[in-house]
């Protein structure tokens, strides 16, 4: 368990530079995930949150199931928990706002939905095909943090209040819960404050004590002023974060230079703040939370974003070098030296980060939606694999997937079960696949809008309400009506298995007769385990897969499923057009971390996965996709199947670091990056992994507590992940790494 | 040529060969089914291909889904090749990087090379070729003048012993080495670090002192020692002289690559 309060480590004539301090605190970062890890780690973000026992909250249910529903419960819990939370202060650090736990967590997991607005019919179909509903998720878009910065709690407070008097009661449950909430985060900064104070007091050592001075006195002023320096902004965006995290784990970035440039720039102006500083402070900023941030990208008259900020934000996110979640927006007149450094910082620290979008394909896909240049450019990439226009949308982004490989075997099962009727053969099995994914997304978005119209009554988004423009002159939920566009994310998962899948059949059965549709189904059932089966499997298995780049068998039928896909996910928009809040369903391709979920329960599958097994990534093929592994080729498959409405189906890389170990190197890595982009793809995540480190880190994952790799849209400590997901980490590196012995 | 290291040792007989990774094997007995040769027994429990019989005729590969039996090369015509390569134009463009003819020995397979040079420079892809310079300079002329970069390997100053490694004499080699320095063409002058047969600093040293006096060099490589040959050997039943055999470590390379800096030629180690 780690400490609360981080004082008196050091004698009192010691002084620090800059980065002696982001070193030591680094050093304790580590430790930190080590005891994260040994109390059972955890497959998704860091987050930034402490281990602790000091504080334990338990929850005030307010219905009989031992869950809490709606404004009140929600405002009197997190009111609660603000009350006690402890204050986690480090003297080393510039800022403090750690959190320990989220209080969406500390609800029964099986009853965060109010029972009240039941959804059974619906159920059963996102059981049959395995669909995660995102029905009960929460956050999922992203802020407008300069709300924040312009207005500070205090001005927040204010507004609420004003317009409070201006609505009728109707909406007072929405205002006096908000109002309530921000008193309350007023009274724990404050707090906060108080209590740093007489840290500082009792801190030994003269420059850390002077540092904690002017914490303390930053944080009384931050309780409700908007801030007026760099530091002061950072650290309200420390504060939101963590009050954000703690409320429902909800919290994504922005873009960095639109946020902090103009305080960087006054504060150098004014001769208070160096660039040593600034990194230092940006440094702490990325050690307190792992969320996403950008960096880069076209301004309004498309002109790059880059600025002497973001040179300064690569060297901080270099020198803390942790899960660090920061995305490049690659576009035509992307600063070429900063691209090369981020380049090089990549296969510096081989830490996953930073990751590239591709703003041409986001934003032509964007606009496809009937959405203008303006407010498409505005959409950054602030989640694992999602964009969102800050404080103006409502997306569940990365919290709605369809089991394309689940729906692939209820399809082959229907087509079995009618064989009398219809011989089965490959264009059968494409019809019943058309019949079946035209159910399980008509499921989902009913699902969808049954969210929208219930979840304020589930848990109402008390803190990321705040950050929306126009919401509080609204007084309603975000749900409700309070955001300007509702983008719902829809994504399909196993998409590789199902192509794969479509694939073998195909050439196996139709193509070459070598087996019949009935001898597959028996040697499915059987999980290739009875007489033949493993000569089967692997003939399936190695049939044409998705991955070859562009000819294969696989990759066609991935491109027909694609467009299935996409236009069956378009298809809701007509659908649901009477619906009040002008919902948009917006397709893409990505399993965050349920691969092995969504494998689990899924049975034997025609391309030689064995059932239990799990999926493929997001939209990378599947291991073992092309005997040589070549990377531009699956590159080229993926940018092939993309939907091309402004959401990701993102590329996961596993690169060797030897690839660009020298300035040479760096520039044809760049070239490689930009080909990417350049054909069509939208997300770009990078793994620069030694395969044989990897290998010694799986074995006994503590050997190198620092490694970091990117798991999925996210990056995280190595160490943190459970078995099985390093196993598919693992799997990855092995698919590109054909001469690798295990 | 024919390096007893040769990490692509299944080129060497110039045909597609059988090769055979028993670690792959499943055990369906497909393969005994096919065999027009009955060249895949049984030995001592062991599932050995007889290559006293074997024909290489490939009809086992044809029903080895698990990728136990596999040839070691099929044929292309150039436009299959050149639809492959138009895959990956885009990266060749961004990056200014383009085709590499490599082996085994690009240059056994000549008129291929220059055809295919000939059809990337039409639709504006570089080439380059690794090539181990061990035929007469009149017969590779040509073809060399169609190459955007050429690598080249200097393996040994000693004759005999480059003889004992490689099976040829080195006077050939660096002379065409020479030659090809005069074309006008960037050159990449290679020795593989071969533990026991070329890693010796004399050896080093010398080759380094010789490229330091060529034209159109962009640097000297010293390639670590790659064991993949390994299993390739042991896939076509040869011997695998190099078996004990590691790569250099960073350290090693890096001190090396000291000991010839004196040369004043650029080096670089991969």
């Amino acid at each position: 368990m780690s400490k609360i309060h981080y004082i008196n480590e050091f004698d009192e004539d010691r002084t620090f530079t800059f980065d002696e301090r982001i070193a030591l605190l680094r050093k304790r970062k580590i430790v930190q995930t080590e005891e994260k890890a040994k109390q059972g780690g955890a497959d998704e973000d860091d987050y930034g949150l402490i281990v602790q026992d000091e504080f334990v909250y338990q929850l005030k249910p307010n219905h009989p199931n031992g869950s809490i529903y709606g404004y009140r419960a929600w405002t009197e819990n997190y009111c609660s928990i603000l009350a006690e939370h402890p204050i986690y202060v480090d003297a080393l650090d510039a800022f403090s706002a750690k959190g320990f736990f989220f209080l969406e967590r500390l609800r029964p997991k099986t009853k965060k939905w109010n029972p009240d607005y039941p959804y059974d019919d619906l159920q059963k179909i996102f059981d049959r095909y395995q669909i995660i509903s995102g029905i009960d998720n929460c956050h999922h878009f992203t802020p407008d943090i300069q709300i924040g910065l312009d207005l500070g709690w205090g001005g927040i407070l204010r507004k609420l209040k004003e317009q409070r008097a201006l609505h009728d009661e109707t909406h007072h449950e929405f205002y006096d819960s908000e109002i309530a909430v921000v008193e309350h985060i007023i009274a724990f900064i404050r707090r906060a404050g108080d209590e740093i104070e007489a840290l500082a007091c009792q801190e030994k050592n003269r420059q850390l004590a002077e540092n904690l001075h002017t914490m303390a006195a930053i944080n009384h002023r931050l309780a409700t002023e908007p801030p007026k320096t760099f530091r002061e902004a950072i650290q309200w965006n420390n504060w939101f974060s963590m009050l954000s995290r703690t409320y429902n784990r909800g919290s994504s970035g922005g873009q960095i230079e639109d946020l902090f440039n103009p305080f960087y720039e006054r504060d150098v102006a004014s001769g208070i703040l160096t660039d040593e500083e600034a990194i230092f402070y940006l440094a702490c900023m990325f050690l307190q939370d792992s969320r996403y941030w950008q960096l880069s990208g076209p301004d309004e008259h498309d002109n790059d974003k880059t600025c002497h900020l973001s040179y300064l934000a690569l060297d901080a996110a270099d020198k803390i070098n942790i899960a660090t979640n920061l995305t490049i927006r690659v576009h035509d007149k992307l600063d070429p030296a900063f691209f090369e450094k981020s380049v090089e910082y990549l296969f510096k620290n081989k830490q996953g980060w930073p990751r590239y979008s591709s703003d041409k394909a986001l934003m032509e896909g964007f606009m496809r939606c009937g959405y203008s240049k303006e407010l498409a450019r505005k959409r950054v990439a602030a989640g694992c694999h999602w964009m969102c226009i800050p404080g103006m949308e409502y997306t569940m982004n990365d919290t709605v997937k369809v089991n394309l490989a689940m729906v692939f075997q209820v399809a082959f099962q229907d087509m079995m079960a009618n064989a009398d009727q219809t011989r089965p053969s490959i264009d059968a099995l494409w019809e019943q696949y058309r019949k079946h994914l035209k159910m399980a997304v008509d499921a989902t978005g009913r699902g969808i809008i049954h969210h929208l119209t219930h979840q304020t009554k589930s848990q109402p988004e008390l803190i990321l309400n705040l950050f929306q423009h126009g919401l509080i002159e609204k007084g309603v939920n975000i749900t409700d009506g309070g955001a300007n566009y509702y983008n719902m994310c829809i994504d399909g998962a196993g998409l590789a298995v199902a192509a794969d899948s479509f694939a073998a059949c195909q050439q196996r059965i139709d193509k070459e007769g070598r087996l019949t549709y009935e001898e597959l189904t028996n040697h499915l059932d059987a999980n290739f385990e009875g007489e033949n089966g493993e000569y089967v499997r692997q003939m399936l298995f190695h049939s044409e897969r998705y991955g070859g780049g562009g000819d294969s068998l696989g990759d066609k039928w991935a491109v027909k499923i694609s467009k299935l896909w996409t236009g069956l996910v378009r298809d809701l928009v007509e659908q649901h057009k009477d619906n009040p809040k002008n919902v948009n369903f917006i397709p893409g391709f990505f399993s965050w971390s349920n691969t092995i979920l969504l494998g689990s329960i899924l049975k034997a599958t025609p391309n030689g996965r064995k059932a239990g097994e799990p999926i493929n990534h997001g939209a990378n093929p599947n291991g073992g996709f092309r005997k040589d592994g070549a990377v531009t080729s699956m590159c080229n498959s993926i940018a092939a199947i993309q939907p091309g409405y402004g959401n990701t189906a993102p590329v996961q890389l596993e690169i060797d670091p030897q690839i660009a170990n020298d300035p040479e190197g760096v520039k044809k890595m760049c070239a490689m990056i930009l080909g990417i982009m350049n054909s069509g793809n939208t997300l770009l995540n990078i793994n620069i992994i030694d395969a044989k480190k990897i290998l010694e880190a799986h074995k006994d994952p503590f050997k190198y507590p620092d490694l970091v790799v990117r798991v999925t849209g996210f990056t995280a400590f190595f160490s943190m992940l459970s078995e099985k997901f390093r196993e598919l980490v693992i799997e990855r590196v092995k698919a590109v790494n054909a001469d690798l012995e295990y | 040529m024919d390096c007893s290291w040769c990490h692509n040792p299944e080129t060497l007989p110039h045909r597609p060969v059988l090769m055979f990774y028993e670690n792959k094997c499943i055990g369906c007995g497909k393969c005994f089914e096919v065999c027009p040769e009955g060249a895949h027994r049984i030995v001592d429990g062991n599932h050995v291909v007889d290559r006293t019989l074997c024909t290489s005729c490939g009809t086992c590969t044809e029903s080895c889904f698990a990728g136990a039996l596999v040839m070691s090369s099929r044929k292309y015509t150039v436009e299959e090749v050149m639809n492959e390569i138009r895959q990956d134009k885009l990266y060749y463009d961004l990056s200014e990087g383009g085709v590499t003819f490599s082996g085994g020995e690009a240059t056994l397979h000549m008129a291929f090379v220059e055809a295919l040079a000939d059809a990337c420079h039409e639709e504006g892809i570089k080439v380059a070729i690794e090539t181990n310079m061990a035929i007469p300079f009149y017969h590779i002329e040509s073809m060399l003048k169609k190459m955007d970069l050429i690598m080249c390997d200097l393996k040994h100053v000693n004759t005999s012993i480059h003889k004992q490694f490689t099976g040829l004499e080195n006077q050939m080699i660096f002379n065409n080495v020479g030659r090809a320095s005069l074309l006008g063409i960037p050159m990449i002058v290679r020795t593989p670090l071969i533990p026991g047969a070329t890693d010796s600093i004399e050896n080093l040293h010398a080759i380094a002192e010789f490229v330091s006096k060529l034209k159109n060099i962009l640097y000297y490589e010293l390639l670590n020692f790659n064991p993949l040959g390994g299993s390739k050997r042991i896939a076509i039943d040869a011997e695998d002289s190099f078996e004990a055999c590691r790569p250099f470590s960073d350290k090693q390379l890096e001190e090396i690559k000291a000991k010839l800096e004196d040369t004043g030629v650029s080096i670089k180690v991969s």
